[in-house]
């Protein structure tokens, strides 16, 4: 079948300004996306820069935009996109710093994030024999986020990154969920303190889209919401965020439901004059179309004292 | 049809215009509901997982001492539900633990039946698409809107809903523009996050995510985005005007809540909708309404 591949490039070398090449191509009903570009550059030209590697899905290597979605190319099929007309658009990844064509900087991407989260075991004590051996059934649940294979389909899928390129991102908070959940490991609370740093943890918003993305089923957004569920048990070392998910915990414990005119001042901290002023011209908004909810005036939840119960069940348990 | 209604917190606080009108439009469509009252905060994300879980089993244990299912207003509550409902379905031991510890003493116990629904679903799935047309009094005619699901109405997949339904689920609001009249005016972040969960810890990157979407709606030339979730609401309305600062462009776009959307069609007025409370006007809307016959 023909098929007309429009191919994003860019040449440093030259004037470095983005534009397309469009190659039609025959290939076979069952050929890749990356069948494709290697016979483009094999035969047609051989300028043409992209990475791949394993070549059957498994180092995670080439991925790419193929028709604006994020895709493996080595596993990609190119029918999978022909539906509507012989031709598939071919990019970068939506938010990375572009090298050549389709090779873009994998260290800025995702490598310096991963370096960042110490992605290595500090063991609790020396291991005895020179190895640190742990039962199978302990590593079970780790097993699963080691078989990460690094593609950065969770980071490309990543809902705050298109906004803030510097967030640490999902493969980087799992690859620290590996070694924070690792049973061998000592001190989480310091590594905690680290993914608690601006642009780690608090700043991931839970959407799932990494979940959704992940070709392995690891579920980083799962992995993010466990690191965050473990640093409000072991007390929260983000400021801001520590003192909203108080005021937050505090309003249920005490009401059985939320106090969201509380929340807000006791987020920015009862003495944070500046954030407290801040607060003023968003409450007038609100009062003015008669919205703004009262703080502490906030009558209890009938059996307010049944969910109280839970949490004090519930801290008493995790101590 | 009845469901055990769960209107969530922020339908009668950061958002009070959203549970009346929820209510009327209810009462309107012949759907029935038997609010939980006693009941707690679902958590919404922002609690741990071992908190936040058994208040909710403890709230589908009530519903389904009703026999009923939950309907909910806000995709947040819907998610968050959703979420801990699967953990507790799928793994007998843990609902058992959590039934034990937790509800026994209240004399309480979760079985696993309860199921959770939003208003959105409820709609397509139980009501019928037909009979809601039947009772169409203003077709939103010549309006253009945008839909914004946010997070918790789609993903995660597994919990949100194990059928076959998945995919249309994630189509529902771009379908009920089209049954209301109204011109679907599509836009890339449909699904992605409104930015309220990061409204304390990165302020800077929440207000820029209220900018790109709505001013994407803006560019499509929608008249307002409808939300089917109050906390995308309170961002997306409420920090509106922080966000135009923050990004340096106007936007002004409405954005209505589902159930007010639904209201305007089945020919309540915007009053009856409570628009004003908005904090982005909705004059352009309801001028826009008032000319519909």
């Amino acid at each position: 079948m023909e098929v007309t591949f429009k191919v994003y490039r860019k040449d440093p070398e030259k004037d470095g300004k983005p534009g397309r090449s469009n190659y039609t191509i025959d290939i076979p009903e069952d050929a890749t996306v990356l069948d494709g570009l290697l016979k483009i550059r094999d035969e047609i030209d051989s300028t043409l820069a992209f990475r791949a590697s394993c070549l059957r899905g498994y180092c995670g290597d080439c991925l790419v935009r193929v028709s604006g979605r994020a895709r493996l190319s080595c596993v990609a099929k190119v029918t999978a996109f022909t539906q509507k007309a012989p031709e598939i658009s071919l990019d970068p990844l939506r938010i990375v710093p572009v090298i050549k064509d389709l090779v873009f900087d994998w260290d800025a991407f995702m490598w310096n994030k991963i370096r960042a989260v110490q992605p290595w075991l500090e063991p609790k004590e020396p291991a005895s024999d020179g190895e640190n051996l742990i039962p199978d059934a302990a590593m079970k649940d780790l097993r699963k986020v080691m078989s990460c294979y690094y593609c950065g389909m969770c980071d490309e899928g990543c809902t705050v990154l298109p906004v803030d390129f510097n967030f640490l991102g999902p493969a980087a908070l799992t690859k620290a969920y590996r070694f924070a959940f690792d049973p061998r490991g000592k001190e989480t609370r310091e590594r905690l303190k680290i993914l608690e740093e601006p642009k780690g943890i608090w700043d991931c918003v839970h959407c799932y889209e990494a979940d959704e993305h992940c070709p392995r089923g690891i579920e980083p957004t799962k992995r993010i919401i466990a690191l965050r569920d473990l640093a409000f048990k072991l007390g929260i070392t983000n400021e801001k965020v520590a003192r909203h998910h108080k005021s937050f915990a505090a309003s249920v414990k005490e009401s059985g439901w939320l106090d969201e005119g509380r929340l807000a001042i006791e987020s920015e901290g009862l003495t944070n004059i500046k954030g407290l002023m801040k607060l003023l011209p968003i409450a007038a908004r609100a009062m003015a179309r008669g919205k703004a909810p009262i703080p502490y005036l906030h009558p209890k939840r009938p059996g307010a004292d049944k969910i109280k119960k839970i949490f004090e069940k519930g801290e008493q348990e995790t101590k | 049809m009845k469901y055990a209604f769960y209107p969530g917190c922020v339908s009668r606080g950061g958002c009070p215009e959203l549970y009346p009108s929820a209510v009327k439009v209810s009462a309107k469509l012949d759907i029935e509901l038997e609010e939980l009252k006693d009941v707690g905060c679902t958590g919404a994300g922002v609690l741990p997982q071992y908190l936040s879980d058994p208040i909710n089993a403890r709230t589908f244990a009530k519903a389904e001492a009703m026999g009923l299912p939950i309907m909910t207003i806000c995709s947040t509550c819907q998610g968050v539900m959703s979420q801990a409902n699967y953990r507790l379905k799928a793994d007998p031991e843990y609902r058992t633990k959590i039934n034990k510890e937790y509800l026994s003493e209240e004399g309480l116990e979760y079985k696993g039946t309860t199921e959770v629904k939003h208003l959105l679903w409820v709609l397509f799935e139980d009501y019928g698409i037909e009979r809601l047309k039947s009772l169409l009094r203003k077709p939103l005619k010549g309006l253009r809107v945008s839909p914004f699901y946010g997070c918790y109405i789609r993903r995660p997949p597994e919990a949100i809903t194990p059928t076959k339904e998945l995919n249309r689920r994630k189509n529902y609001l771009d379908e009920l523009i089209e049954i209301l009249g109204a011109e679907l005016a599509d836009i890339s972040g449909k699904g992605k996050c409104c930015g309220f969960p990061i409204l304390t810890a990165n302020e800077e990157n929440s207000l820029a995510m209220v900018g790109k979407h709505t001013g994407e709606a803006k560019e499509k030339g929608a008249d307002f985005m409808v939300t089917p979730c109050p906390l995308c609401h309170l961002n997306l309305d409420g920090n509106q005007p922080r966000a135009e600062a923050q990004e340096g462009k106007e936007i002004g776009l409405p954005i209505l809540h589902l159930p007010q959307f639904l209201g305007l069609a089945l020919g309540f007025d915007p009053g009856e909708m409570n628009l004003k409370r908005h904090i982005v006007s909705t004059q352009p809307v309801e001028s826009k309404v008032s000319m519909l016959t």
